[in-house]
């Protein structure tokens, strides 16, 4: 396997504040990379900059063999983006969010139509097609969110909490899709906070804090490394048990570089 | 696939499409959007009126106190006049008291006294003066009702002035010594202009300009917060095709209310356009044009739809008053005139205005063109960046 994403001394700066902090990181093709950490730990900052919605402010980073700030649009060609937030519109039915998006990646109306329709089946919406996606269920909104994102057949998909708020025959749905894509060649960058879906679905763990990769390796490794039974003894164990509300719960943790 | 420049413009088409499928699909805001101009139109135009013809057949009392019969005699000449113009609707009072009560209770807006002495005076071959009180609570009515009332007396007067004339020096003529110089008006267009042939080109503009910023304002601040605008900015698009998609749907969306208050305005108040067509719809295309870096500037720079919002307001409520959309620009102060002439929806009123009711040429209107132009190029020059930095903080 070789490298499909690459950082070096990635960072980000808002004003004083150091969101991601000199980032190595390798990502290998066709590996789904469970990309983890408390809430403002940089994760979301970093998948922003790989996805090129935000400029690194220092370092570089290269995906699909480009480079995110000086050829943005080749990565954008290459990347499909699962974001937290629902990247639909709500009055518009399926097909037309699909047919909206799919243009924006010039895809053809003759191409866009049965990828689709071969979309739609894979998710079992297609009975719901023609419904404005406001009338969806969320399980139903998140699938038809994830296949948005696969309508130009990307290379890498960058999953940002895909399960999250989903009930379990969602959740269900959801992880096994996302192997079944990852079986299918894709490379997957998934961010969760759920801990057994990450060790689930992850071939590598990488796990972040104020703004710094505290540990990346596959997550047995880890777990043996710090005797810990699950992945979530050893993300308290890297990144603290104090609850993260404010800039002041940012401490010092101990830090163990993998791959890094 | 499709490279390069027909793409983008394909693009940018194709984002105005999304945007405009949207507002279709959004009923109660399309109920909104076509009511908003009949009520500006109404509100302005029956609430605040220029004109004597907004005023018909108003209450107005008449007190005949001098019982010669001149005062008789002029009295009935006023209710003629007065019922065959329909400006007024004149009652006999036995006494001013009584009459000035009617002011008080509503049931008059105005009273008009012939005083004891009136025939007397005019018989001696001194000015007989009547007595003019109107209803102060509303300064524009009153000075209309006033204006009125006392052209109505100037014409009976004129009539009483030829006639004395005429006895008095046979082989002249009597209009001739009365009034050596006469005046007489000619229009630039067909008919004077009321009020509303007044409005409704700053309605347009306004309009317009109203609905691309707080569209353009809310359509942006809308997606950045429901994170479509990350779908959007992940796909491979130039970020002047969002700008362009943006700008054009807000625009299809402002130039249909613009013509809608247009539309209504002919048909409801009598508007008449004497200019070109394609003029209107050009002033109209660069009013929006000037105001869409404003828009994308402040929409970049809010953190959220509702600040957006607020930030369109505050820029919206002042360019009602200052840009002569409800009232001429000369009657501001000179320094508040000054501000209102930094404004672009100065310009596009007063374009607009003198191509619909001048019938004024492309070259007529240049200063203008030239203004809003400039003002396009700069403030889209300085807010494509902006949005752009913003997008990708």
């Amino acid at each position: 396997m070789k490298p499909i994403i690459t950082t070096h001394n990635l960072t980000k700066r808002f004003g004083n504040f150091v969101a991601v902090d000199r980032i190595n990181l390798e990502i290998m093709e066709g590996e789904i990379f469970g990309f983890l950490g408390p809430n403002g730990a940089g994760k979301t900052t970093t998948i922003r900059m790989l996805t090129t919605l935000s400029e690194p402010t220092e370092g570089t980073a290269r995906v699909a063999g480009f480079d995110v700030r000086t050829q943005a649009d080749e990565v954008r060609r290459r990347i499909g983006l699962v974001a937290e937030k629902l990247i639909l519109y709500p009055r518009l039915t399926a097909v037309e969010n699909l047919m909206f998006f799919g243009e924006l990646y010039g895809l053809n109306r003759g191409e866009l139509r049965p990828r689709i329709d071969e979309l739609l089946r894979m998710v079992h919406l297609e009975n719901f097609k023609d419904m404005p996606i406001g009338s969806y269920s969320s399980g139903m909104r998140q699938r038809l969110n994830i296949i948005r994102g696969l309508l130009h057949d990307p290379e890498i998909l960058f999953l940002d909490e895909p399960t999250a708020l989903l009930d379990p025959q969602s959740v269900r749905f959801v992880r096994d899709l996302v192997k079944e894509l990852n079986e299918d060649g894709k490379t997957m960058i998934l961010t969760t906070h759920i801990m057994e879906e990450a060790d689930e679905l992850s071939h590598t763990v990488g796990i972040i804090d104020n703004g710094k990769m505290v540990a990346v390796d596959e997550a047995a490794f880890l777990k043996s490394k710090f005797n810990c039974e699950t992945l979530e003894e050893v993300f308290l164990e890297l990144t603290g048990r104090t609850l993260r509300d404010s800039a002041s719960s940012r401490v010092p943790v101990r830090r163990v570089m993998g791959r890094v | 696939m499709t490279s390069g420049l027909s793409q983008s413009i394909y693009i940018t088409f194709r984002i105005a499409h999304k945007d405009l499928l949207e507002f279709w699909k959004a009923k109660m805001l399309i109920v909104t959007f076509m009511t908003m101009p009949i009520l500006m139109m109404s509100m302005f135009g029956f609430m605040f009126p220029q004109t004597s013809s907004l005023y018909k057949n108003a209450p107005m009392a008449m007190v005949v106190e001098d019982d010669g019969s001149l005062a008789i005699q002029v009295a009935d000449q006023f209710k003629v006049i007065a019922s065959s113009t329909a400006l007024f609707r004149v009652q006999d009072f036995p006494s001013y008291q009584s009459a000035r009560d009617g002011i008080l209770t509503g049931t008059v807006k105005g009273v008009v006294v012939i005083p004891a002495g009136f025939t007397a005076a005019f018989n001696s071959h001194r000015q007989a003066t009547v007595l003019i009180t109107v209803d102060d609570t509303n300064p524009t009515m009153a000075s209309v009702i006033y204006g009125e009332t006392a052209s109505i007396f100037r014409m009976i007067s004129d009539n009483f002035g030829q006639s004395i004339i005429s006895k008095m020096c046979s082989s002249s003529d009597p209009s001739f010594v009365s009034e050596p110089i006469g005046v007489q008006r000619e229009n630039l267009i067909g008919s004077p202009t009321n009020t509303f042939q007044f409005l409704a080109p700053g309605f347009m503009a306004l309009t317009v300009v109203m609905g691309t910023l707080s569209g353009l304002g809310s359509a942006i601040a809308r997606e950045k917060e429901q994170g479509t605008m990350d779908g959007i900015m992940a796909a491979p698009i130039s970020r002047n095709t969002i700008v362009g998609g943006k700008m054009l749907s807000q625009t299809v969306r402002g130039m249909i209310q613009g013509f809608l208050i247009l539309g209504l305005s002919m048909l409801l108040f009598g508007v008449k356009v004497y200019g070109s067509p394609f003029l209107i719809v050009v002033v109209m295309l660069l009013g929006v044009a000037s105001f869409a870096g404003i828009g994308i500037i402040a929409t970049s720079i809010a953190p959220e739809q509702e600040t957006a919002m607020m930030m369109m307001m505050l820029l919206q409520f002042p360019m009602m008053f200052l840009s002569g959309i409800l009232f001429p620009m000369d009657q501001l102060p000179n320094w508040l005139q000054l501000v209102g002439k930094m404004l672009p929806l100065y310009y596009a009123t007063d374009a607009l205005r003198k191509v619909m009711i001048l019938s004024a040429s492309f070259n007529q209107i240049l200063m203008d063109v030239v203004v809003l132009v400039l003002y396009s190029v700069t403030t889209l020059g300085i807010a494509i960046p902006i949005f752009r930095k913003a997008v990708t903080r």
